[in-house]
């Protein structure tokens, strides 16, 4: 019988080498998380956030100051609401140059953008929801409120795919994983059908039908809700069976609507002791979610408590996560990000934007590249 | 229209056009026009009813708040008719020496 000869094994370093590039070949890098804001005038931002460094700064074309921001689903293209809220202009984060770009306005009609934009999950459509005023002679006639769909390869003169009727006082425009339901938060959050615009359901805010309560007062104009795919907006309500002068008349609770399952849930959660501007959900651990203003403010949301709250160096109004969900971004008011540790509430580090330009209420998106 | 009384010929007839249904629908907010459309005449005390809790400092809410219109009676139009009233001045808590009145153009 032949006695098998043993093969001569192969030094560390090339075994290494090898596997690592077996590593390499099967899965891509992993993808880091970059934040994507501005500033004024006409400034966008590329932010390493672990590396607490801007990496990219890129002047958007034409008058600012920009507000809201999304990203095509590769990370590649930014667009940015700018020009006064009169156009969107669509960025190659990696040429910075101009790829895309809506002006609203048509002759006789001045069209502002309200907040509201969202790239459908495929990346080939945009959504924005427009304000529209017909300038007359001696007057100005509101229009219809309506959302304009652009296909995101319209190119430098692109015009509305199609327009969809939209409620009026919506703020924020949200598809749902799919794409096939466009959630638009007014008074109420309208569920839409993408395609056309036609109302598929109502899911009730202002108009809730809770006993003993006054409508609650809920204000948001920030999209942040990429990582957890989770939208969540504080609200604040008044009972009316309690004196008002009794502080556990006032509460605070907090709106949560999922864009994967369509889950939707308003809880309250403390009496009310602090103002907070916009909320995040932990990507990680769900049932956490974080809202900033003056304090930053963790919540329990599964069982609807008050975890922590700490006041910060100065007011923000947005809130965005890590994907590892240890640590949130702090941004908008002024030229800083700050970051806090998720389960201390620490503060862990500052981003200072180039240019020390105020970042007034743009949005802060993570992205992944 | 209760408790008011019309004191003059234009405010009567918006008293008769209110009486025969004729009147439209008052539409604001969204209809950024000129900020004044807007009708938001921004904080001057804050929920509890004292001052802490607005945005600290001032400053962090200056632009936030002026450039989408909350603060139509406080600060110049920006988005239509003084659109170049903070150039020069990008951060509201260095530069708010160099932000001046404005007057209508003659």
């Amino acid at each position: 019988m032949r006695t098998p000869t043993p093969r001569s094994p192969r030094p560390a370093g090339a075994r290494l080498a090898a596997l690592a590039a077996l590593l390499l070949a099967a899965a891509p890098l992993a993808a880091a998380d970059f934040l994507l804001t501005t500033t004024k005038p006409n400034q966008l931002h590329l932010v390493d956030a672990k590396a607490r460094a801007t990496v990219r700064s890129i002047t958007i074309p034409g008058p600012g100051s920009p507000v809201s921001v999304a990203a095509s689903p590769d990370g590649r293209i930014a667009y940015v609401l700018t020009n006064r809220l009169g156009s969107i202009s669509g960025i190659d984060l990696d040429s910075g140059a101009e790829v895309f770009r809506a002006d609203f306005d048509e002759p006789g009609k001045r069209i502002k953008g309200m907040f509201g934009m969202d790239l459908s999950p495929d990346g080939r459509e945009l959504v924005i929801m427009q304000a529209v005023t017909r300038l007359e002679q001696v007057e100005m006639v509101v229009e219809a409120p309506r959302i304009a769909v652009y296909r995101t390869d319209a190119g430098l003169q692109a015009q509305p795919d199609r327009l969809l009727p939209a409620p009026r006082r919506t703020v924020l425009l949200l598809y749902n994983d799919a794409g096939d339901r466009l959630y638009a938060v007014s008074w109420d959050i309208e569920v839409l059908d993408p395609r056309d615009g036609r109302r598929i359901e109502t899911l009730k805010a202002m108009n809730w039908e809770r006993p003993n309560y006054a409508p609650p007062d809920i204000f948001g104009v920030w999209g942040q809700y990429e990582q957890a795919r989770v939208f969540v907006n504080p609200y604040f309500a008044l009972r009316t069976d309690k004196s008002p002068d009794d502080p556990a008349a006032w509460k605070t609770g907090m709106l949560t609507l999922d864009l994967n399952s369509g889950e939707y849930r308003m809880d309250d959660f403390e009496e009310t002791a602090a103002i907070m501007f916009s909320s995040v959900v932990n990507p990680v651990k769900r049932d956490e979610a974080f809202s900033v203003y003056t304090q930053l403010t963790k919540t329990d949301l599964a069982n609807d408590r008050l975890v922590q709250r700490v006041d910060l160096d100065h007011t923000y109004y947005t809130i965005n996560i890590a994907a590892d969900g240890s640590e949130v971004y702090l941004g908008g008011t002024m030229n800083d990000i700050a970051i806090y540790a998720t389960d201390t509430l620490e503060k862990i580090g500052t981003i200072d934007l180039p240019g020390d330009a105020d970042m007034g209420t743009t949005w802060v998106r993570v992205i992944q590249r | 229209m209760n408790h008011l009384k019309p004191l003059n010929k234009k405010a009567r007839l918006f008293e008769q056009a209110a009486a025969a249904g004729r009147s439209d629908e008052v539409l604001m907010m969204q209809s950024v026009a000129g900020c004044t459309t807007t009708l938001d005449p921004g904080w001057e005390v804050d929920p509890f009813g004292g001052v802490a809790a607005l945005c600290q400092p001032m400053e962090a809410d200056l632009y936030g708040c002026s450039d989408p219109c909350w603060w139509p009676a406080q600060v110049p139009d920006t988005i239509n008719t003084y659109p170049d009233w903070s150039n020069g001045a990008p951060s509201a808590a260095q530069d708010w020496r160099k932000l001046q009145s404005v007057f209508p153009k003659k």
